[in-house]
């Protein structure tokens, strides 16, 4: 795999758990990162996203397994000497020193004279949109200030590759998304991967070109953003990623059958699929109807609607007491009012259109 | 509303009577100090300055009665005692504290626990008990008592404060900033050099002026390691308030007051600004 | 987590020459001070290698009966240390808690401004600081010389050399000890608590005994810890406030080895210091332990619930 910048091989790392237990944060990770890549590591708290982070970057070191860099075996190589940087989740900004110094830091210890140096943190500061800013302390700073110059310290020695732990998680909601797009456009110019740790979904789907979903230590599906939401591997990556319907049973003659006596039709495709399955209709594949015809659908009554600006959320319930999310865009109003004052519908789908998954439960 | 304001004038008038407590008495000797009064210190009879040009060794009009038979020579050699002491322990106690904070920070090794325990008994024990356990070895390993076994004897607690204070200062600090030191490319000397160091130096520095402002004053351990040819300040003026008080005295403590107030609003007010 | 030998060295260059030095100048005299207080006094002032008890029998009730007869008065006067180094915590505490409070609900300008001036006299020094209370006390000085002005007494009243002078003087010198760690606690209070506890019927008293005092009670324990040790053993306020009248321990200490030469009597008599003063340390580590082991469980309790 000649275009893989990072290449990791059965990692595995097991730190001891505070309650005396052993806590898997990665377990037998395959895993690697392309070239000029926006991957980002996905997952709840404790999943290990963190440690696969830091297993690159050198804080971990790793109980089995390799890991390389641009080809090169690092598995056992100082922070230090990695072609990597970090932006860190506090920052870890140097408090006693300015702004220059802080970005100038990675070429003060390679020995980079002065002169060059300061052009290059110029240049940084720039391209972070922070010019002229040398001079100040960290502690004067806002945090959206202090976030580019970690971002800027991180990229000044042209790393082959940048780690971000979490760093846009202590801004507010709107400098998140902005830093978002910069990001993602900061990343596009300077031409390298970065790897991104995230537990939020939104921000996930927003920036990466690729992105893997954590669970206990192991890696539940890496796909591109669309492909994960369309097509998520299991109930597990399904409802992290916040898909809202799904229906378990075991697939019978060409249908779902469900607990409760309830049935779905799936596609022609997955008719000879066997076994228990989990299947799953996002709320934008309903539509609404209110007549009794040979069309797939199921009939609810409705608990609910709610306006959201660019639509509405129907909350709907169906006879065997199964809870439903549907969206209904803007131009479908009418229905809408209908079925909010009948109190009832038939919610439509498309059998070619139902993603179905191996396995059960759509909790984690 | 009317008991707000009187809760609210509760709180003023108790906190002005706490300061007066404390700052009253202080006020008294500078007032006093200035009395010419030779025979009842407390008895107001005119402005002089005399008892300080006394203390500071020039010729006064003051009689011989009034005075204590040790000469101005006496006093600045204790001073210097107590000058050459704490410029030493200082140092000895700020290095070898700092050294056992880094140890303890860095490295987590087996018995770290009971050594950070361990680090508060000398500040523990009563310093009296201290004072005489180091009077016993001494005498019992022949050690000739003097400035050197002042030095010692000060330095087994002033250990433990330096200790403290680098202790909290490194706890306080961010261990991801070594990370990212690391990470940009430092190895292990150079992020200590650059990072570690100079966010612990406000804390070595605070550490070492708490033991030089302790050494100067301490009485209890020294008084009893000092030895009969050694005076240090302290001691010289326990010594003069045990053989009776003359006029002389409240100019030395109004310049020892002074001294040390100057000294202490300029280690807090450097302090503030680091903040 | 020592990886390797140059780890290992760096650790022993840290460590080892403050171990080496403490160990030396502090462990070891310690010890020898225990040996000591069980040997036998010599004749001049030196010590006799033998097994000897009763030097804590001078003081407990089984005196040598070759050389001597039990007086109470060493036990008289262990007492009356424990007794004045209790009344100065209460007093230092009756102080310090009230201002603390004053001072904590000032304006923050004003809150440093206090703090740095009660700081400042801890920065100055003790005997200066205990002379001037000698001037104020004595019979000449300006205490009495108001009281007869004012013709409430005729005869200036004996306020040198008392138990209270001593008390007195010792609150003087410990009121930054208590302050500190009592404000330090009034700081943390969540005054957020205080207005639920009255939002809930209860009335200031119950208030202030069932939610602030249990809230501020690890800076009154440490406060009352820090100053009780140093009161207990102090022979420098007696010596200059309470005179040959009122003798405690650190004076009978210091006589011992100073005058009268009996170093395994003085030895014993700091091993009562020493040894009340481990008593109270341990029961400090208890009750702290108690504590902290509550808001751990509680701690974790909610970390469960996220």
């Amino acid at each position: 795999m000649q275009d893989a910048i990072v290449e990791l091989a059965g990692a595995r790392k097991v730190f001891a758990s505070p309650e005396g237990g052993e806590v898997k944060a990665l377990d037998n990770i395959y895993l690697d990162v392309r070239r000029n890549e926006f991957l980002t590591l996905l997952g709840p708290s404790g999943c290990g996203k963190t440690t696969l982070l830091q297993s690159i970057g050198g804080f971990v070191r790793l109980d089995a397994g390799t890991i390389s860099i641009d080809g090169a075996d690092m598995t056992r190589v100082p922070p230090h000497l990695r072609p990597v940087n970090t932006v860190f989740q506090n920052y870890a900004l140097f408090p006693h020193m300015s702004v220059e110094q802080n970005v100038g830091y990675a070429l003060e210890v390679r020995g980079i004279p002065a002169r060059e140096r300061r052009e290059k943190v110029g240049a940084a500061l720039v391209m972070v949109g922070l010019g002229g800013m040398e001079k100040r302390r960290p502690n004067q700073l806002s945090g959206g200030q202090q976030q580019r110059v970690a971002l800027a310290r991180a990229i000044v020695a042209r790393p082959k590759l940048l780690l971000l732990d979490e760093p846009l998680s202590a801004l507010d909601r709107g400098l998140r998304h902005s830093m978002q797009i910069e990001l993602k456009n900061l990343q596009n110019e300077l031409g390298i991967s970065f790897v991104f740790v995230t537990h939020d979904k939104e921000e996930a789907l927003t920036m990466s070109d690729r992105i893997a979903v954590l669970k206990h230590g192991r890696i539940q599906q890496i796909a591109a953003p669309r492909e994960i939401y369309d097509r998520p591997a299991n109930p597990f990556v399904a409802s992290f990623i916040g898909v809202s319907n799904m229906f378990e049973g075991s697939i019978d003659s060409g249908s779902l059958v469900m607990d409760r006596g309830e049935t779905l039709q799936l596609g022609r495709t997955l008719q000879d699929c066997k076994g228990r399955a989990t299947a799953v209709i996002r709320p934008e594949q309903f539509s609404l109807s209110f007549e009794q015809d040979t069309r797939a659908g199921i009939d609810v009554t409705i608990d609910q609607v709610i306006f959201v600006g660019a639509g509405f959320e129907l909350y709907a319930r169906t006879r065997g007491g199964r809870e439903l999310v549907v969206s209904a865009p803007a131009s479908a109003r009418d229905d809408v009012a209908r079925a909010e004052s009948d109190r009832r519908a038939r919610l439509i789908y498309v059998p070619a259109n139902i993603h179905l998954m191996p396995g059960e439960g759509g909790s984690q | 509303m009317s008991l707000n304001w009187l809760f609210r004038g509760g709180l003023v008038a108790y906190t002005a009577l706490f300061f007066a407590f404390i700052y009253l008495p202080l006020a008294l000797i500078a007032v006093y100090s200035f009395n010419s009064n030779p025979v009842n210190m407390m008895t107001w009879e005119g402005f002089t300055t005399d008892w300080y040009w006394q203390v500071l060794g020039f010729k006064t009009t003051v009689s011989e009665a009034a005075m204590y038979i040790e000469s101005t020579g006496q006093l600045l050699a204790a001073l210097r005692n107590s000058i050459v002491i704490a410029f030493s322990t200082t140092l000895i106690s700020t290095v070898l504290g700092t050294a056992l904070a880094l140890a303890l920070y860095r490295y987590d090794f087996l018995g770290a626990r009971t050594y950070r325990v361990l680090m508060f008994m000398p500040m523990l024990v009563p310093d009296i008990v201290l004072g005489i356990a180091l009077l016993i070895f001494f005498v019992n390993a022949g050690v000739h008592l003097g400035i050197g076994t002042i030095i010692i004897g000060q330095c087994t607690f002033l250990i433990s404060y330096v200790f403290i204070v680098v202790s909290s200062r490194l706890a306080g600090m961010d261990r991801s900033l070594e990370h990212a030191s690391a990470d940009l490319g430092a190895n292990e000397w150079v992020t200590f050099r650059k990072v570690v160091l100079p966010q612990l130096m406000p804390g070595v520095m605070g550490g070492a002026l708490l033991a030089f402002i302790i050494s100067m004053d301490d009485l209890v351990i020294t008084y009893f390691i000092a030895g009969t040819d050694v005076t240090t300040l302290p001691i010289f003026i326990f010594a003069m308030l045990r053989r009776g008080i003359k006029p002389e005295i409240n100019a030395i403590a109004v310049m020892m007051l002074t001294f040390s107030f100057l000294v202490a609003s300029l280690g807090l007010y450097l302090r503030s600004r680091q903040k | 987590m020592i990886a390797s030998t140059r780890d290992r060295m760096q650790l022993g260059l840290l460590l080892g020459p403050a171990t080496v030095f403490l160990a030396v100048f502090f462990l070891i005299p310690l010890a020898i001070m225990v040996v000591t207080s069980f040997l036998a006094p010599g004749l001049y002032g030196g010590v006799e290698w033998e097994f000897y008890p009763h030097n804590f029998g001078r003081i407990f009730g089984f005196a040598d009966p070759a050389f001597e007869e039990f007086d109470p008065v060493y036990l008289e006067i262990f007492l009356r240390s424990v007794r004045i180094a209790v009344l100065t915590v209460i007093a230092t505490l009756l102080v310090c808690y009230p201002a603390a409070f004053c001072i904590s609900m000032m304006p923050g300008k004003w809150k440093s401004f206090c703090l740095f001036l009660i700081a400042l006299p801890f920065f100055t020094s003790l005997i200066v600081r205990l002379f001037v209370w000698v001037l104020i006390l004595r019979q000449s000085g300006p205490v009495n010389g108001v009281l007869l002005a004012l013709g409430l007494i005729d005869q200036p009243l004996d306020l040198i050399y008392t138990e209270g002078a001593i008390i007195l003087g010792m609150v003087y010198i410990f009121i930054p000890f208590m302050f500190m760690p009592i404000y330090a606690s009034v700081e943390k209070l969540d005054w957020s608590l205080i207005r639920a506890s009255q939002d809930l019927g209860a009335g200031p008293i119950r208030t202030f005994v069932r939610v602030i005092l249990p809230l501020t009670a690890p800076g009154i324990i440490g406060g009352s810890l820090i100053v009780f040790i140093p009161a207990l053993g102090n022979f420098i306020v007696p010596a200059i406030l309470g005179g040959a009248k009122v003798m405690m321990l650190g004076n009978l200490i210091e006589q011992q080895f100073l005058s009268a030469r009996n170093w395994p009597f003085g030895s014993a008599l700091a091993m009562m210091v020493m040894s009340v003063m481990l008593v109270t340390m341990m029961g400090f580590v208890f009750v702290s332990g108690r504590r902290r082991s509550s808001m751990a469980s509680l701690s974790g309790g909610q970390r469960g619930a996220q």
